[in-house]
Order: structure tokens, then sequence, then C-alpha cells
């Protein structure tokens, strides 16, 4: 069963006020021959650029030696040599979390210095023994190294100590939010929503903690990452007619034959669905916006939407961060995709005549290629599982 | 009072491109004396862009009542719209 175990991984970052850049950095990666993702969490010391740069160094390298399978206390001892020392503290810094995990749910964590983990099982926080290590280099240094076995619905969360320590100094909250504040705080949350995205997680953490802070102010950088481990969410995305008319019936029939979540995008792909299945489909006039067509709605179909104007503003929402004030097509299947895991895009490769016309701004893009970016930035910057079929 | 208007635009994507979507606003900012008269319908693509050359020429496509306009723009619909409630 564990076979089917996806991990969703959301993460959400404040910087310091008054900072330009992240002094945190989260990086994870997929291993797909392994079925392992290795997720890294590293707070620089200080803040600004000098933090960023000290934390992104002991990202990149700590990802090298655990991917490497290294052994651990000498990638330690090796990264705290090769960072530089503070001028001021004398100490060469940058703590980390890393959650090295398989998909048949063994998990291991390693932590140095950053404030502890949470497991979070049957909307109960876990407590997990953990091993300590230390290197005979850095006596002061200390690394925490614990193994779990995880199951379905559980979740993991790392967090930056400007997380714990948010709203320090504040009268309320004069030793900050702790790290018992933070925990109550999630298990409501998950309480309220039990199916709660990593995403959505992370992100409700992180604005929670900004609340806590005098005058809304971060007063160091604030991050956290969420896995989450779970049965995959499928999404199956139409778009475009297929190139032999005579497959349409075919066609429409992964619709209504598909076990998850169906997206139709392109209004004569529409026009073929409701066609074949003589489904009823209408224009859902909510989602009106100057820029992009407006959606519709068909029963049966979790979303249908025009087609190139739409894929291709998800593509630049998809790099640059989703409109939030927005509740137009575009919108809606760029959640729709990040809501999901494992994606099926379905590609007709029919040109549409009109689209070629000069006269048409430059934005209108063959629909393949455009799929094609999507599908690159899902997989490498989302980690989703695609598969995409042209027809 | 006559029967509405009935002003259906294609908001297929080179009828969205080229401008269907001011005439859209016709539903929100519709000049006074016709704006209780009209009924407006998005339709999704109505594949008439796909016989440019042989029997259509360019979009956006706007169909007032069973009258197509083509090449539409805001004031094209609004004039044909006017023509159809005088001849009601």
């Amino acid at each position: 069963m564990n076979d089917a175990l996806f991990i969703e991984i959301g993460s959400a970052q404040q910087q310091k006020y008054g900072e330009d850049c992240f002094g945190d950095t989260i990086y994870s990666k997929k291993i797909p021959e392994e079925r392992r993702i290795i997720s890294i969490l590293s707070d620089g010391l200080g803040s600004g650029v000098k933090a960023n740069i000290l934390s992104s160094m002991t990202t990149r390298m700590a990802m090298k030696f655990v991917e490497s399978n290294m052994e651990l206390m000498h990638s330690s001892e090796v990264m705290m040599d090769a960072l530089p020392v503070c001028q001021i503290r004398k100490i060469s810094y940058a703590t980390f979390s890393v959650v090295d995990t398989q998909l048949d749910g063994k998990t291991r964590i390693f932590e140095m210095d950053n404030p502890p983990f949470m497991l979070i099982r049957d909307d109960k926080a876990l407590n997990v023994r953990y091993r300590e290590i230390y290197s005979e280099r850095w006596k002061d240094r200390t690394i925490n190294i614990s193994q779990v076995t995880n199951l379905e619905e559980d979740r993991i969360i790392l967090m930056s100590d400007g997380v714990t320590q948010a709203g320090l100094g504040n009268r309320l909250y004069p030793l900050g939010w702790q790290r018992q504040g933070c925990l109550d705080f999630v298990l409501e949350k998950i309480r309220k929503n039990p199916t709660i995205s990593a995403s959505d997680l992370a992100q409700a953490i992180v604005q929670e903690a900004l609340n806590k802070e005098v005058e809304k102010k971060a007063g160091d950088d604030i991050s956290c990452v969420v896995l989450y481990f779970r049965k995959p969410r499928k999404l199956l995305v139409l778009t475009g007619p297929p190139f032999d008319e005579k497959r349409d019936a075919e066609f429409a029939e992964l619709v209504s034959s598909y076990d998850g979540k169906t997206a139709v995008c392109g209004g004569t792909t529409a026009n073929i669905i409701e066609r074949e299945l003589c489904l009823k489909c209408e224009v859902d006039k909510t989602s009106f916006d100057e820029h992009i067509p407006m959606c519709s709605t068909m029963e049966g179909v979790d979303l249908v939407t025009e087609g190139i104007l739409t894929l291709t503003d998800v593509y630049r929402m998809l790099k640059e961060g989703i409109d939030p004030d927005k509740n137009n097509g575009a919108t809606r299947l760029a959640k729709l995709l990040l809501d999901s895991d494992k994606i099926d895009f379905v590609v007709g490769t029919k040109i549409n005549i009109a689209h070629q016309d000069p006269n048409l701004p430059m934005e209108l893009e063959i629909r393949r290629n455009i799929v094609k970016k999507i599908v690159r930035i899902l997989q490498d910057k989302y980690l989703k599982e695609i598969t995409t079929r042209y027809i | 009072m006559a029967n509405k208007v009935k002003v259906r635009i294609c908001v297929g994507t080179s009828c969205f491109v080229m401008g269907a979507a001011q005439i859209q606003s016709l539903e929100f900012n519709a000049p006074a004396d016709i704006a209780d008269h009209i009924e407006i319908v998005e339709e999704r693509c109505m594949s008439l862009c796909k016989d440019i050359k042989r029997k259509y020429r360019n979009g956006p496509f706007v169909f007032v009542n069973d009258e197509l306009v083509e090449e539409a723009t805001y004031e094209k619909v609004v004039g044909k719209i006017r023509e159809q409630l005088k001849k009601s």
C-alpha cells in the first residue's frame, strides 16, 4: 500500500523586515530512480545577503552529501569547515534540517540547531526519539538524528527559529510564539481542515508567525516546510482537439473514465466533449476578466477554460506566483494544478488556423510548446509527477 | 416592451484577443438607451474562425439576434443593436 504514497512538499518564507533577500534557504529535490525525496531547510547566521549565502551554501552542500549517502558526521564537518567564520561571533554558522525520505515511508531526519521538527499523525504530534552525535572538531555542535516510518496522512514540519521566536519582545509573547504555540496552531488548522495541502499549511504558519510580530514586521527570517504524505490526487488535463476527428469519441471517453479530477482547456476541446458525451456546458460569468476568457461549467468536469491564453497565463503564474485576488480561468487552473500530485496531460495536436494569423498577438503559442513549458516547471519546481500524451 | 435583443459573443481565443473582451463590457456599461434591452451571452469558440478566407472575414464574431457581425467592435455591435431595436 505504501507504494501509492505520495509526498507533497509545500514551503513558505518571509524575509526579515527591511531585508531584500531571504536569510533562510529551502531546497527540495526528487530522485525518481531511488523513489526518494530530500528536503533541506537552512538558516544562515544573521540576515540579508550574508545569511542567504551561508544558508544557500549549506543547503547545496548538504544536498550533495545526503544524495550520495556520505557519512553524516564527516559531511557536516566538511560543511562547517567550508563555511566562512563570522567575524563577530567567531563561529561558522548555518543551521540545517534535512528530511531524507523514501516513498516506501522510511524517513531519516538530521537536524542541527534548528527548532525540532514536528511529526503529526492522527491529529496528534508524536515525540520522536533521536540520537545525538558530536563532532570532534566542532565541540559545540550536535546533530540530532531520528528515523521514522511514515504512514499515510502523516505530516512533517520543519521551521526556522524565526517561527518559534516570532513575537519575541511583544507584550503578549515575551518569549516568542514558541514551538508549542506553533504546534497548537498547526493541530487546530488540521482539525478544521484535515486535508489541508502542504503549501496552504506552510503559508498559514508563516502568516500566523508574522501576525505575532510587533507591527507585523518580521524580526528574523521566517521559513517553514511541510511534507505531507498521502494518496496522490490525480488530475487529467485535456487540451486541444485530436489531430484526427475520428478519435474525438475516444478523446472524450478519457474524461468519463478518469478516476480523479478533470480539466478541459480550450473552447473547441470543450465543444467536442460536450458533443460526444452529451453534456451541457455553460459559460460561467463569475470568472469574467479583461485579459482571460471566461470559464464554463460542465457536469462531471471540474474546470472548463479557454485554451492558449489561459495556459500562457498559467505558465506565467507558475513562474511568478499566483495572482492572489483574481478568480479567472487561469488562476483556477493554476490552483487546480498545484493542488494535484499526479497530472496527466492529453494534448490534441490539431492546429487552429485562425491562431496563425500574423495580426494576432505573439503570445499565441503553439499548444504543444506551452504545454511542454508548463510540464517542465511543474516537474522541476513543484515536483509533480506528470505524463503527457499527444493525440 | 419588445423582446430583448440577444447578443451572442464568441469568446474563443482568437476572437478574444482581437477585441471580444471590449464587447463583453456591454454587460456592465452599455449605453443607457439599450442597456435594458439586451441579453448578453458569451459562447465558447463558435468555430467560425476555422472558415476564415472561405466564408467569413476576421473575428471577433458576434451575433446580434441572428445577424452576424464580423470584425466586430463595441461601436459596430451597439449600432447593430440599435438597428434591431428599431425594427422591433
